[in-house]
């Protein structure tokens, strides 16, 4: 079985390698055009070049604060909204269609109103990407207290429990394994709404620079950025990932 | 042994009054009466078993004691009190312990959940956790997650939880309805001494005439649609209990045959 593991990862990288090696061969050969399709060779060293003089850097930090900035605040507002809701029955009644009505909405719809109302500003983007994020959270948490095992409310009931400890001691950690999921699912959200935010807005970030390098037909550092964005994407799914499996260790003795 | 014989002479006087009391209670779900005029004292200390056909409405009785349900109409007392809502001095043990445990939580964090909702400090907890864990048995498996733990074990692990609510009194409602008759019968044995040792007082619902009988001091046997009395057996077997010798005993085996009349005509 180990061994099998093993095998396993060395083929899908082989296969990853496969794939680089075949982009490389496309642009030896010309079969696109270099003004648009650099070979990984000029995709690495644009991306080397770009973080040893530091602009790279500071693009990639840019994108970074706006996802997590937008994440932690859909994080901790789509918990509260979504602990309120899911905690009672008449909310869940009345305002959970509602919510499914908005859910589907696509958010990109709604930037140019959130400019509108607050410029090209940070806010704004901010504003949407937590509005974008918010949804899988919220959801989530939603779902996750109302599926809290009712007798563990009678327990609770039997201790007299102040309803602050049934929050932090019943509900939340009995929701947990939902309210995780909603948070891996929203990073990406957050992700893809910092880049559309950044391209539309200008804002500093990895979003504005594959921009502007498209326009200057500079291919191999449009390459380096969404190369990189590609990574961020996989490196913060994955610290998840592990949070969630660290956070739910419990879970594992269940199955 | 000398806390059994004690226990046993208070819960032998006719005389004392009743800790836990039903006084005419009534209780209607959804239109339906599912208790009616139901009179009922347990006395402190004594170890009363409910029995009846499933339906009876034996388990609604036990949730009306625990103060989870009101009566409609009527009251139920607890030293001569209502009770307006459960408190933490009544312990409930669950049939389904899988459901009334914090998987998230250890062993040692189940039982903990009751002590910081007793506002025992941090640093009292372990050793009480400890001694809880081990005078149910299950010393050793501290670090343990419920579903890490055979079903008897899971029931100890909820009696031990119980128990750190140093209650006056115990609702158990068919605690060992899911396990096996082994482990049934090691842990009836148990929660005898457990209960000799903490002289709380204790209502039992079961649907095992033979547990009832074994356990109980006495036997009180509803009758459905809606719940009542039927019948009220005072069990004068000795104490401690043994598996053989008491259930082999001549007024065990009387006991045994009124009860299991009963239950029969109550099913026709």
């Amino acid at each position: 079985m180990k061994g099998g593991a093993i095998i396993w990862r060395v083929a899908s990288f082989a296969v990853a390698a496969g794939f680089i090696a075949l982009w490389q061969l496309v642009a030896n050969w010309k079969l696109v055009s270099p003004v648009f399709l650099p070979g990984p060779d000029r995709a690495w060293a644009s991306l080397l070049r770009g973080f040893s003089s530091g602009d790279l850097w500071s693009k990639l930090i840019g994108t970074l604060e706006h996802m997590a900035y937008g994440w932690l605040a859909a994080s901790i507002a789509g918990i509260a909204i979504g602990a309120m809701i899911g905690s009672s029955r008449p909310m869940r009644t009345y305002v959970a269609p509602s919510l499914e009505f908005l859910r589907p909405l696509p958010v990109s719809a709604i930037i140019p109103v959130a400019i509108a109302a607050f410029g090209l500003t940070q806010g704004m983007a901010l504003l949407v990407i937590a509005f974008g994020a918010i949804w899988p959270i919220m959801l989530a948490t939603i779902h996750g207290f109302a599926a809290v095992e009712p007798r563990l409310y009678e327990v609770a009931r039997s201790l007299q429990m102040s309803r602050l400890a049934v929050i932090f001691k019943i509900a939340l950690p009995s929701a947990s394994p939902d309210i995780l999921a909603g948070m891996r699912l929203s990073l990406t959200v957050a992700l893809i709404l910092s880049v559309v935010c950044e391209i539309l807005a200008g804002l500093d970030g990895l979003g504005h620079w594959v921009l502007l390098s498209a326009r200057a037909f500079r291919s191999a550092d449009l390459f380096a950025g969404v190369i990189l964005l590609g990574v961020t994407g996989y490196v913060t799914s994955v610290a998840m990932s592990l949070a969630e499996r660290r956070l739910l260790a419990w879970q594992a003795s269940q199955r | 042994m000398a806390i059994a014989a004690k226990r046993q002479e208070a819960s032998v006087s006719p005389l004392a009054a009743p800790q836990l009391a039903f006084a005419d209670a009534t209780l209607a779900l959804g239109g339906k009466t599912i208790i009616e005029n139901l009179n009922l004292g347990v006395r402190p200390g004594e170890f009363l078993c409910i029995v009846g056909a499933s339906g009876c409405g034996k388990t609604t009785a036990l949730r009306l004691a625990a103060g989870l349900y009101q009566p409609t109409s009527g009251a139920v007392t607890f030293d001569g009190q209502p009770m307006l809502q459960p408190r933490r001095e009544i312990a409930i043990v669950f049939q389904d312990y899988g459901k009334a445990l914090l998987p998230w939580r250890t062993a040692a964090g189940n039982v903990s959940l009751a002590l910081e909702a007793g506002g025992i400090s941090v640093t009292e907890r372990p050793a009480r956790i400890d001694a809880l864990l081990r005078k149910v048995g299950l010393p050793g498996h501290a670090e343990k997650y419920p579903a890490e733990m055979s079903g008897g074990m899971q029931q100890r692990l909820q009696i031990a939880r119980c128990l750190a609510q140093e209650p006056k009194a115990l609702l158990m409602d068919e605690p060992f309805g899911a396990l096996d008759a082994m482990t049934r019968q090691g842990l009836q044995d148990e929660v005898l001494s457990l209960v000799a040792a903490s002289n709380a007082t204790v209502i039992f619902v079961t649907h095992d005439l033979d547990e009832a009988i074994y356990l109980g001091d006495r036997v009180v046997g509803l009758l459905p649609h809606p719940g009542r009395i039927g019948i009220e057996l005072a069990v004068n077997l000795p104490r401690p209990r043994d598996q053989l010798a008491t259930r082999e005993h001549p007024e065990f085996l009387r006991l045994r045959r009124q009860l299991f009349d009963f239950i029969k005509a109550t099913e026709q």
